[in-house]
């Protein structure tokens, strides 16, 4: 079917986001997940409870992992990284998609789409506001596991970690854009983002060594993004270095993947003006 | 954004609009000018918001060309140029205050917080909402949620106003203003859905539909 010339130009403008656009979709879903204060504050306190888990695992395997450990001290060093990272890597994957449907679900999809934002802004707005609380959420849980659960960070490089905690979210928010477009189109897509995900940690050595998956399953958690993720994180919370060729794989996915979704997104947008399911869900 | 005065505001030409099988607009044609305001009148599921929604770019016509002052609906352009009030029970942030909804809505029109703010002052005068926007959107009735729903529109001063039945759930006082405040903007083009006569009468031409 050819679109017919009153849509057939692309309605993607492709000049720079402007940021206080983004920023102010990100401040609106600040202040409505402030709104909802119990779930807020429950949301922060599960995360530190995973980490209690494994603290507990940790000491009870005490001297029983083999495995390598990535630089990790311990095994619950090793874990406690696997959560924080976690909470990034599921909060850029999948958060845009959540914000999506729940736009869908409320109504306010079709008059967000009316106004003037970009295809880009969309995106970055969306995505904002999870992956900035994710954030923020892992660096309370490694403190928290370095003051009360003797995590060591003597050797910690700042800015490696928050460099590689950015590239790791954008280059993961690639994932989030594409099932963002999957939910504009089909209307339930997440479900197939959290099955990527899951699979991708699985892989990818969060809570346990790639060394221990099994031998024809390795190459796939060696090539995946998240694998630099976990590494980079790790390199520059226990050694201080060596982040930086993780930090550049990241970034270099970032760069050319996040063009691409956002492309793929407004595809999508355009094929749910066509369909006329902007106002349904 | 500079607009060439001799360019419509908005043109419509051979619109049609089917959903399946079933055809809502056929061979629509409308010229909109500067200062313009039409109501199209019609009954229930004649097409009425339909045609506002290609008009807005949210529906794409299944034939025909829409521009607004010479780009293509749902374009950016074309969006940054309208004002739009489409069915008010599900277009606002239930959580948020009136305030921070239209605050937001500035914002999305690319305006800076600080203009913004003004913007939305400015129109909380004029329309007298500051109880609306005081009030978080789910504690308002649905006439008050339309008189927001009127000021979203009126931000950032558009070109073009696409407003779906505004003066329904409208008290006498609220109709009056939404009348004056329409009136006030002398230069911008106006295209209403309504049932009501009195709608009618205030506008300079009507169009029906499903006759």
């Amino acid at each position: 079917m050819t679109l017919p010339a009153a849509i057939d130009k692309s309605t993607w403008d492709r000049s720079l986001p402007r940021w206080w656009v983004a920023a102010a979709v990100v401040r609106r879903d600040y202040l409505i997940t402030r709104s909802y204060r119990l779930p807020f504050v429950l949301d922060a306190f599960y995360g530190l409870l995973e980490l209690a888990v494994y603290f507990f695992i940790s000491r009870t395997l005490r001297g029983a992992v083999s495995a390598d450990l990535g630089g990790a001290p311990n095994y619950f060093a090793f874990a406690a990284i696997g959560i924080a990272v976690s909470v990034v890597v599921a909060a850029a994957a999948s958060g845009l998609a959540r914000q999506l449907r729940e736009e869908q679900l409320t109504g306010t999809l079709e008059v967000l789409v009316a106004h003037p934002l970009t295809t880009a802004e969309t995106c970055l707005g969306l995505a904002g506001f999870p992956l900035l609380f994710a954030v923020g959420r892992a660096f309370v849980y490694l403190n928290v596991a370095a003051v009360w659960m003797d995590l060591d960070l003597s050797r910690i490089s700042w800015p490696g970690l928050i460099l590689i905690l950015v590239v790791t979210g954008t280059s993961l928010s690639i994932l989030g854009i594409l099932s963002g477009a999957i939910v504009l189109v089909l209307k339930r897509g997440e479900i197939l983002a959290g099955m990527l995900l899951v699979a991708m940690t699985v892989l990818c050595g969060s809570v346990f060594p790639i060394s221990s998956l099994p031998g024809w399953l390795e190459p796939f958690g060696k090539v995946l993004p998240l694998r630099f993720a976990f590494d980079g994180v790790r390199a520059a919370l226990f050694r201080g270095e060596g982040w930086e060729t993780d930090f550049f794989v990241l970034l270099g996915f970032s760069v050319f993947g996040l063009a691409v979704a956002i492309a793929i997104f407004d595809r999508a947008l355009r094929v749910s003006r066509r369909t006329g399911s902007l106002g349904q869900y | 954004m500079s607009l060439d005065p001799c360019e419509p505001l908005l043109r419509v030409e051979d619109l049609s609009r089917n959903f399946g099988v079933h055809q809502v607009l056929v061979n629509v044609d409308l010229v909109l000018g500067r200062g313009d305001r039409v109501a199209i009148c019609g009954p229930n599921g004649a097409g009425k918001t339909t045609i506002l929604r290609c008009i807005a770019g949210t529906l794409a016509p299944t034939n025909g060309r829409i521009d607004v002052c010479g780009y293509p609906a749902g374009s950016i352009q074309s969006r940054r140029l309208t004002g739009i009030s489409f069915s008010q029970e599900r277009s606002f942030y239930l959580r948020l205050s009136g305030r921070d909804n239209l605050l937001f809505f500035a914002q999305l029109r690319g305006l800076k917080r600080r203009q913004a703010i003004e913007q939305v002052r400015a129109i909380e005068q004029e329309l007298e909402l500051q109880e609306i926007l005081r009030q978080r959107v789910d504690r308002c009735s649905t006439g008050m949620v339309q008189q927001l729903a009127l000021a979203r529109a009126l931000l950032d001063s558009p070109a073009l106003l696409l407003l779906d039945e505004p003066t329904r759930s409208l008290d006498d006082h609220a109709t009056a203003r939404l009348w004056a405040a329409l009136e006030s903007r002398s230069t911008s083009g106006l295209l209403i859905s309504t049932h009501r006569a009195d709608d009618v009468a205030r506008c300079h031409r009507q169009i029906h539909l499903g006759s």
